[in-house]
């Protein structure tokens, strides 16, 4: 057992070949007022094992809007011991249902030294059957990444603005992804967070009055918090790729033309806020901007047309936290198709 | 096509929603100062503002006799939407949609009131670029229909501009008989296009009756089931322990199977029974649900004696509480012969449903608040673990579709031991457990559709005069024949008659124990 570490949040110790008998212990101990369920497995990973509390915590949120068996995964590669160690615990939260508790499972482990290669053991063992394997990676994947793990997973959570060299990042996970032959679906958290920008954008040219701004698009300003420059290119790759835009090379700025041979340039502009707090769109005098409020709960749209007409909306931003993205995220289900186009049309950006 | 309309060419769209977008459009509300109004509508309006689902450029114009001004109604609703919305109350979002809250007070027959409307609601297209598009919600009494769509159509109201469109929605119920509902029809008719015409039935809005479809057509498991062969019987039930509540002079005339059995039932046994409609268009899937109307066995007044039973509910005991019997419930007549008690049993004359019997029930003061369909399957052959004297339970599928909405299967299982001994165990589905988000509301579902230009999840015509058709026949044996069959009472907190149960087990079938 690592002395080291505070381990007293995740639960009861067991041994790593008796976790299914300690599993069945703990939902016989509990009472009738509580229920298991499961909807999917939710595997997560971290190689910083300092974080399991805030882990825990976050499980522990989403386990109240996403019933799963949550399979903590810790590594600890630079220890000099080779060894496995695990724990059993249950997050219950009182059902929309009624009074009855509904909990969810969680098995952690702790893998150190060369014990970090079990990896996938680890999670082909323990699964809940039948359900989909949803994988929340943090950090950095490292080269190589197993197959047989990828071929099981149905979705791969991670987050680019995390990532030292997303460029290098990216390539990587596609070679895993096309040499396992996986149909799983990436989902990209800093994708995620620009989900309620990108809808409120989006509906302001359901309005065909405004549809001439797109048409006739010059300019976009994008204005992103320190270390959100991959959420607001992200931000650009879905322009380019919706606009059939095409990348320029000019300078190192960020330019497009249109089928038309029309230029667009993009602007990103460094200011202090949550990840993308303002998009500028403009057209001659028309222009749609986007701002997020102070308290960064709501967008405050203004659409201005060519004809001098200013119309004012507020809509909802939604949360940044991680946990509210990873929620919305599972929830949508999205296949995620359009990040996978916003991406090749950005990533030599990166 | 509606040039207006949020287009497929808005390339942002992609990826970002799977459903129709609804459009821009005036909504106004007639029965604004009504407490549908203020408890259901506003507040999911206000939830669709909330989760960026309605349009921004919405204008919501209530109609209504009493004289209040727009602020003065802003406020009302603002207070009961409060308590009323799902999600609560932001200040923030409050204060976009509020701006755009009307109120236009008239009398539904003064046409000046309507004059004025039309001028109004141009001035607001002007405004917010709504493009002439208006959603009409009737939230009326019936019997203020025709008055209002007279008018509508005096002051033009009714006539979509170019480009544009106008539609209807009316709220239930649909007529009192077919005569009355074939009358409104023909109303509506005169003023909208059936295309036009949106029929609210809240049940099939709800999360569980969208899901039956799903379950039938998306797994491969139950459909080769789902027919005369293998099913038994359907039972069919909407119980409740509330009384009539404030509601005696409408139950009065209504009584269970108008209010109950003509709509929601027969809808969920439509979506029950229905063959696979060729596509989700709403059309593919309500010409499914007609047929199922068409195939329903009409019933002589023989038959009524012999398959439907009345009842009305007499004093017992509520969660521990007496209560009265309905005959002393308040407006209600001391001779009252109201039924709030049905059950049913329905023949759907069809290839599928031939010789399977759905059992409908329905009732206040029951023992028990619960709406579900219970499809029970054949008795596995009597070989093998079956005693003669002891036949092993059939399977059951339940969808329950509130409160606790969710699916339970019912199978068979050897208890442990050395003796082969089986017992009945229910796998089970609950909606609450598995999901953390709560649904939307009805409302909020069937408002968006209207706004969309989708009548999946609305009745059309020929439903609900087919529908009428086969209820009226039960009435008539009930109210027009010289020897009807009896009103049976039941005490409050029960399950309903005796003569209820001797229904079923005429044919050695029970209700479900829910």
């Amino acid at each position: 057992m690592p002395t080291t570490l505070d381990t007293s949040i995740l639960g009861a110790p067991v041994e790593v070949g008796a976790i299914s008998k300690e599993l069945k212990k703990l939902w016989d101990s509990t009472g009738a007022s509580k229920s298991r369920a499961s909807l999917i497995n939710f595997a997560v990973y971290s190689a910083d094992a300092s974080g399991m509390a805030g882990l825990t915590q976050s499980i522990n949120e989403f386990t109240r809007n996403h019933a799963c068996r949550a399979l903590l995964i810790l590594a600890q590669p630079e220890a000099t011991e080779s060894r496995v160690s695990a724990w059993v615990n249950a997050h219950c939260h009182l059902g929309r249902a009624g009074a009855k508790q509904v909990c969810c499972e969680q098995i952690s482990f702790l893998l150190e030294g060369k014990a970090c290669q079990f990896i996938p053991s680890i999670v082909f063992a323990n699964l809940d059957s039948d359900l989909p394997l949803h994988f929340w990676w943090q950090g950095e994947f490292h080269d190589p990444i197993d197959e047989q793990l990828w071929a099981w997973v149905d979705r791969l959570i991670f987050d680019s603005q995390s990532w030292r060299d997303p460029r290098r990042q990216f390539a990587l996970l596609q070679a895993s992804i096309a040499a396992a032959q996986s149909r799983l679906t990436l989902c990209d958290l800093n994708w995620a967070r620009s989900l309620r920008l990108r809808q409120a954008l989006a509906q302001m040219f359901d309005h065909p009055d405004n549809a001439p701004i797109l048409e006739q698009l010059e300019h976009v300003e994008i204005a992103h918090a320190p270390g959100f420059r991959s959420t607001a290119l992200l931000l650009v790759g879905w322009f380019a790729a919706q606009l059939r835009l095409t990348p320029q090379s000019r300078d190192g700025a960020l330019l497009f033309t249109t089928g038309d041979g029309r230029e667009v340039r993009f602007d990103l502009v460094e200011a202090a806020g949550r990840s993308i707090g303002r998009c500028h769109l403009r057209a001659g005098a028309a222009g749609v901007k986007v701002e997020r409020d102070a308290e960064g709960d709501f967008f405050h749209v203004e659409v201005r047309l060519a004809d001098g007409r200013l119309y004012r909306h507020v809509l909802p931003a939604g949360s940044n936290h991680t946990i509210s993205l990873l929620t919305d995220e599972i929830g949508h289900g999205s296949r995620h198709r359009v990040y996978l186009k916003a991406l090749a049309a950005t990533r030599a950006l990166f | 096509m509606n040039p207006h309309a949020p287009t497929a060419a808005n390339p942002l769209r992609e990826g970002l929603s799977n459903r129709q977008m609804p459009q821009p459009c005036s909504v106004v509300i007639f029965g604004a100062s009504g407490d549908l109004t203020f408890r259901k509508l506003i507040p999911a309006l206000y939830n669709l503002a909330a989760d960026a689902d309605l349009p921004a450029a919405t204008n919501i114009i209530g109609f209504a006799r009493r004289e209040k001004t727009d602020e003065s109604w802003r406020a009302e609703l603002k207070e009961t939407t409060a308590k009323s919305s799902r999600s609560g109350l932001n200040e923030q979002i409050w204060q976009t949609f509020g701006s755009r809250v009307y109120y236009h007070p008239s009398e539904f027959g003064q046409a000046a009131g309507y004059q004025s409307l039309a001028q109004r609601l141009d001035t607001l297209d002007t405004q917010s670029a709504t493009f002439g598009n208006r959603l009409f919600y009737l939230s009326v009494s019936p019997t203020d229909y025709e008055g209002i769509l007279t008018q509508l159509a005096a002051a033009g109201l009714n006539r979509p501009r170019d480009g544009a469109w106008t539609r209807v929605i009316v709220e239930k119920p649909f007529g009192t008989d077919l005569a009355s509902a074939y009358a409104l029809n023909e109303a509506v008719g005169r003023v909208f296009r059936e295309k036009d015409t949106y029929r609210i039935d809240h049940y099939l809005g709800k999360e569980t009756a969208q899901n039956i479809m799903v379950l039938r057509f998306a797994n491969s498991i139950f459909e080769p089931l789902w027919n005369h062969r293998y099913i038994d019987h359907v039972q069919i039930t909407a119980a409740e322990p509330l009384g009539v509540e404030q509601r005696g002079p409408y139950y009065e005339k209504s009584g269970a199977l108008r209010d109950m059995v003509q709509n929601h039932l027969l809808q969920l046994l439509c979506l029950t029974a229905m063959e696979p409609p060729t596509d989700l268009g709403a059309d593919s899937i309500r010409d499914e649900k007609v047929k199922v109307i068409r195939s329903l066995r009409p019933m002589t007044p023989a038959d009524v004696a012999r398959n439907v039973v009345r009842g009305q509910y007499a004093a017992g005991a509520i969660a521990g509480k007496e209560v009265p019997d309905y005959r002393a419930e308040d407006r209600v007549s001391p001779q009252s012969m109201t039924e709030t008690y049905a059950a049913l049993k329905v023949s759907v004359d069809n290839w599928r449903w031939a010789g399977v019997p759905f059992y409908i029930r329905v009732g206040k003061r029951l023992a028990k608040s619960g709406t579900e369909i219970a499809v029970q399957f054949k008795n596995a052959p009597s070989v093998l673990f079956n005693l003669p004297d002891e036949p092993l339970g059939p399977n059951v599928l339940v969808i329950r579709i509130q409160p606790d909405e969710g699916i339970s299967l019912r199978i068979q299982c050897k208890m442990p031991g050395n003796a082969i001994h089986i017992e009945p165990v229910k796998m089970d589905f609950h909606y609450g457990t598995s999901f953390g988000k709560a649904s939307p509301e009805a409302y909020e579902r069937l408002l968006l559709d209207a706004m969309s230009g989708d009548a999946t999840l609305f009745a059309r015509r020929d439903e609900v005069e087919g529908a009428w058709r086969f209820i009226d026949a039960i009435e008539d044996a009930w109210h027009q024949t010289p020897n009807p069959p009896p009103l049976c009472t039941y005490p409050s907190g029960s399950w309903g008659p005796k003569e209820a149960d001797d229904l079923l087990e005429l044919e050695g079938r029970a209700w479900r124990r829910m």
